[in-house]
């Protein structure tokens, strides 16, 4: 497959794909009816359900669905815009490279040099592609709008507090565009009340985000039947099982996990039991049963009221269970179990083995225990008392129909992915060159010649910590995302040892000691073709000053000729174009504050938009520029979409027009529209897109195949043999 | 080894193997600074001209339809295949009874099949009405589609039921206007007639020419009508 013939395939599938996701885009977004080939109807707003639906079986559109989901798994948001933004970036590299082709001309009439060309025309932009997101984007983001961004928490000092009011803007954004126009107020504000209520320090809500976003299928109880409106927050924690034996409690009510059965068994796996009478076994049960009312007197003994149990109990465990006054729930899912040792901190009861020992037993005390019958199903509701930061609350969403709660959880499940995003701090990491007047070097390409997906971190703080580790960390956590070539976005602390003079200065930095890190660089100048090993790096000392408010460190090497190193588990190699050249290269460390949100209405995609076609203009080197009017020009395709039914003053041309004019004039922008939007997952989808881009551009050949192919044995094993 | 997209070979010359990616990036690339391969140039790049905008802008109307009706069909549980249609190079839809189908070549009519009598009624039409017209001094011929009065339609015309429906409704008027009325006009459009052949004699453009051969040709039909209502 032609690289070209590629573009022309993916951009003809990508608008069949855009033609139906930006009917549903943004709040004036209709619904989407969606026959699955089951037969079944999917009435949905929800772009990563509706891209799931699909029965696909191109290998170009499943490489986009692919990228898409993976997107949502991580971001929770942002699917039909990732369509969207993915169709005008398309269209526009096609534009770009249908300027030397014959428009008439279909057939082929190019010699396989020609094609070669083309081909490597393809890898060039795709290299300069991800180049784009480690040279320009982070510097613009980190120069240009950092300065537009407003912030969720009402203080910026070390005290955040969340503003109410801000989060339910955010929240009512997110409904809006992904839920049905008469529910978006009401699950935003269920879920502005559920964020509340179950954080119960101020300033830990990101592990209560975690932990709602681990274990959401546990934390709702979907009710069918009711009004949506029905719908509510309940305190405490619901499973999803009915008591096996109830017991009404007062008092203390202490619980305890059991994960095995109490009552003996005859005999376990991997033993004999061997009857030689009748009388034997009737010996043996009695046994039994002796041990087993001696376990649960024990139990009781300790004021256990409920016994939670992982497995099915015997029926005689129940029976004297219910004698002692301790209630029973069987059958409980391991994450349900999970999530109450996250919760509590109680481990599994140990059944103690000979009938004398009686350790100390593993219980906690809870608040409440009570069965819970919603619609006429039964649920046990427990009221636990927490250890962590995260007090337990379930919702209990009601729907008339099973269909129309699922995209309601859903939703929300996405919701808490995206608040995850947002209450994380956005590293940026990007390098710039300030060239002397001979410069022409190129860009600096980063590789990762392996494909592994774990990076290691990169120390956003002092370089006064010495780290032994590679440190590279590529751009917003997206090395999940599969790419074949990964760019590292970064910063490579140089890794070689530095036994004399080093000088980094920011202002408020001072290294005085050598600092150990490691990398490979691989060196491929025209002259100096092998791999060196006997260099020092010559870091000159910059005397840049930063003096801005963030934290952003400069180091700043020339003449860089070092290649040393090769760490075996590091994971960068370094290639300058010509060293000769006095090329001096600035890193950039800079993080963007976590909580950091825009206006929604395509605010983000203007400013970035205008921002690049500034840098575009002043930027020397022509793929730069290239890609650069590419991505700017593309932005414009989704606040398109979100202004198509206005008119008049509210129309796309007339806010574009006056957005233009007080970037221009440096004036504040003023936004008329109530919702914000969260920076980081903007910020993830631009990557996410360019990453999918750069794996559809990149591919050469599709081999289709009838069946995955198998996994090939381990045939040393047999052959020893 | 099974090869995918018979159709993408549209700008492909065959079949080709490229080698590992990885070997491709270690190469020195030709010229760090040049974007675009080294025979193209901008100053060889003319913005098209009027004809060609017109036909770049059908082109992407007819890709944007194509585009619309093939995601309508997604939604309606079709499935989209891996493989490219022969004539048109559109992606292929399957339905759910397994069978094939080219949005483009069996929903929107191509730029070609626009011309072509046999699939097309407007087509059809107006060949009748040139070989009409070409025998216009003889009597008519019944080589006319069919005695009913309005033109008959065929069945894959749009609204084809609705207009067959209404040929049978009405019923012919069965009163013969005045003969004097039918004299006057026949005058008018014998003069007519000779007044534009007279400029046709004399016109130089080509668009007044073919202005005047239709303004003939009505005026013919017209003529022919006005002798069937005498008859």
């Amino acid at each position: 497959m032609a690289a070209a013939g590629s573009v022309t395939v993916a951009l003809h599938v990508a608008e069949v794909l855009e033609t139906i996701v930006s009917g549903c885009l943004g709040p004036e977004g209709r619904q989407v009816l969606c026959t699955k080939p089951t037969g079944e109807v999917l009435l949905s707003r929800d772009g990563g359900r509706l891209l799931k639906a699909l029965h696909l079986e191109h290998p170009v559109a499943r490489v986009m669905v692919a990228c898409v989901s993976s997107h949502l798994r991580k971001t929770g948001d942002g699917a039909k815009t990732f369509i969207i933004f993915l169709c005008h970036l398309l269209r526009g590299l096609r534009e770009i490279t249908d300027k030397e082709k014959d428009y008439f001309i279909f057939e082929n009439i190019q010699t396989c040099g020609r094609h070669w060309k083309n081909c490597c025309q393809w890898k060039f932009i795709s290299q300069a592609l991800l180049t784009f997101q480690t040279q320009i984007l982070d510097y613009i983001m980190d120069h240009y709008l950092s300065r537009h961004f407003l912030s969720i928490f009402s203080s910026c000092s070390k005290e955040r507090t969340l503003c109410r009011s801000s989060l339910e803007m955010l929240l009512g954004a997110y409904f809006c565009g992904r839920v049905g126009r008469n529910n978006h107020n009401l699950i935003s504000q269920l879920m502005c009340d559920y964020v509340f209520k179950c954080t119960a320090c101020e300033s830990r809500f990101e592990e209560v985000l975690e932990i709602v976003d681990d274990c959401f299928v546990e934390l709702k109880v979907g009710v069918t039947g009711l009004p949506v409106s029905d719908s509510r927050i309940i305190a405490g924690l619901v499973l999803q099982r009915d008591f096996s034996v109830y017991c009404p409690a007062d008092g203390d009510i202490r619980i305890a996990i059991v994960t095995e059965t109490i009552q003996p068994l005859f005999s376990v796996s991997g033993s004999e039991f061997i009857l030689n009478s009748e009388a034997q076994f009737q010996t043996s049960q009695l046994w039994i049963t002796e041990r087993t009312k001696a376990i649960v007197k024990h139990l009781q003994s300790q004021n256990v009221k409920l016994l939670l149990s992982t497995v099915k109990q015997p029926d005689l465990v129940i029976y004297c269970a219910g004698l002692n006054g301790i209630s029973v729930v069987e059958c409980l899912s391991s994450e349900e179990l999970s999530l109450i040792q996250r919760v509590i901190g109680l481990a599994p009861f140990t059944l103690p083995e000979a009938s004398s020992q009686y350790e100390l037993s593993h219980t906690a005390l809870v608040e409440f225990c009570k069965p819970l019958i919603l619609r006429s199903k039964r649920y046990v509701h427990l009221g636990l008392m927490s250890t962590c930061s995260f007090t337990p609350h379930c919702v209990v969403l009601c729907g008339p129909v099973q269909g129309l709660i699922e995209q309601h959880e859903d939703a929300l499940h996405g919701a808490f992915k995206m608040l995850r995003q947002v209450f994380k701090d956005l590293d940026l990491n990007y390098v710039t060159q300030t060239s002397d007047q001979n410069c022409t070097s190129g860009p600096c390409i980063y590789e990762n010649s392996r494909e592994n997906n774990e990076l290691p971190k990169i120390v956003n703080s002092s370089i006064q910590r010495s780290y032994q580790d590679t440190v590279v960390k590529s751009k917003g956590e997206l090395a999940k995302t599969q790419t074949n070539l990964k760019v590292c976005s970064n910063l490579i602390v140089p890794g070689v040892k530095l036994e004399k003079n080093v000088l980094c200065s920011g202002p408020k930095v001072a290294v005085t000691d050598s600092y150990q890190t490691e990398e490979t660089l691989r060196c491929s100048s025209p002259n100096k073709g092998t791999i060196m090993d006997d260099h020092e790096p010559y870091i000159e000392s910059n005397s840049a000053n930063s003096t801005t408010e963030n934290t952003r460190r400069e180091i700043s090497y020339g003449n860089l000729q070092v290649t040393k190193l090769a760490r075996k588990d590091s994971m960068l190699s370094l290639r300058y174009k010509s060293l000769e050249m006095h090329t001096s290269q600035s890193y950039y460390f800079s993080s963007i504050p976590a909580g950091c949100v825009l206006p929604v209405g395509g605010n983000f995609e203007i400013l970035l938009h205008y921002y690049l076609l500034n840098y575009a203009k002043k930027c020397q080197q022509s793929e730069q520029t290239m890609v650069s009017r590419i991505i700017a020009n593309a932005l414009l395709g989704v606040p398109r979409i979100l202004y198509k039914s206005k008119k008049g003053n509210y129309s796309f041309p007339q806010v574009y027009v006056r957005a233009l004019q007080t970037l221009q004039t440096n004036q504040p922008m003023i936004s008329n529209q109530t919702g914000l939007e969260s920076v980081a997952g903007k910020y993830q989808l631009l990557t996410s897109v360019l990453q999918c881009l750069t794996n559809i551009l990149t591919v050469d050949l599709v081999i289709s195949i009838e069946r995955q192919p198998q996994e090939i044995c381990d045939q040393d094993s047999e052959e020893e043999l | 080894m099974a090869l995918n997209g018979a159709g993408e070979d549209m700008d492909c010359g065959g079949l080709w193997l490229r080698g590992s990616g990885s070997t491709l990036l270690q190469q020195d690339l030709p010229a760090p600074c040049a974007s675009l391969p080294p025979e193209v140039d901008d100053f060889s790049w003319e913005p098209p001209t009027e004809a060609e905008m017109k036909v770049l802008q059908a082109r992407r109307e007819r890709q944007d339809r194509i585009s619309r009706l093939m995601g309508d069909y997604l939604l309606r549980g079709y499935r989209m295949l891996g493989e490219t249609c022969a004539d048109c190079g559109t992606i292929l839809l399957q339905d759910k009874q397994r069978k094939i189908y080219c949005v483009a070549c069996q929903e929107l009519d191509s730029d070609v099949d626009k011309d072509n009598p046999a699939l097309n009624a407007q087509a059809a039409l107006s060949q009748a009405r040139e070989h009409q017209l070409a025998s216009a001094s003889e009597p008519p011929l019944s080589s006319r589609p069919a005695p009913q009065p309005p033109v008959p339609r065929p069945e894959h015309c749009e609204g084809a039921a609705a207009g067959l429906k209404a040929v049978q409704g009405p019923p012919p008027p069965a009163v013969l206007p005045n003969a004097d009325v039918v004299a006057c006009t026949q005058e008018a459009l014998l003069q007519k007639l000779t007044w534009a052949s007279a400029e046709l004699g004399s016109s130089t453009s080509l668009e007044t020419s073919i202005q005047l051969c239709s303004l003939i040709r009505a005026c013919a039909e017209a003529l022919r009508s006005l002798q069937q209502l005498q008859h």
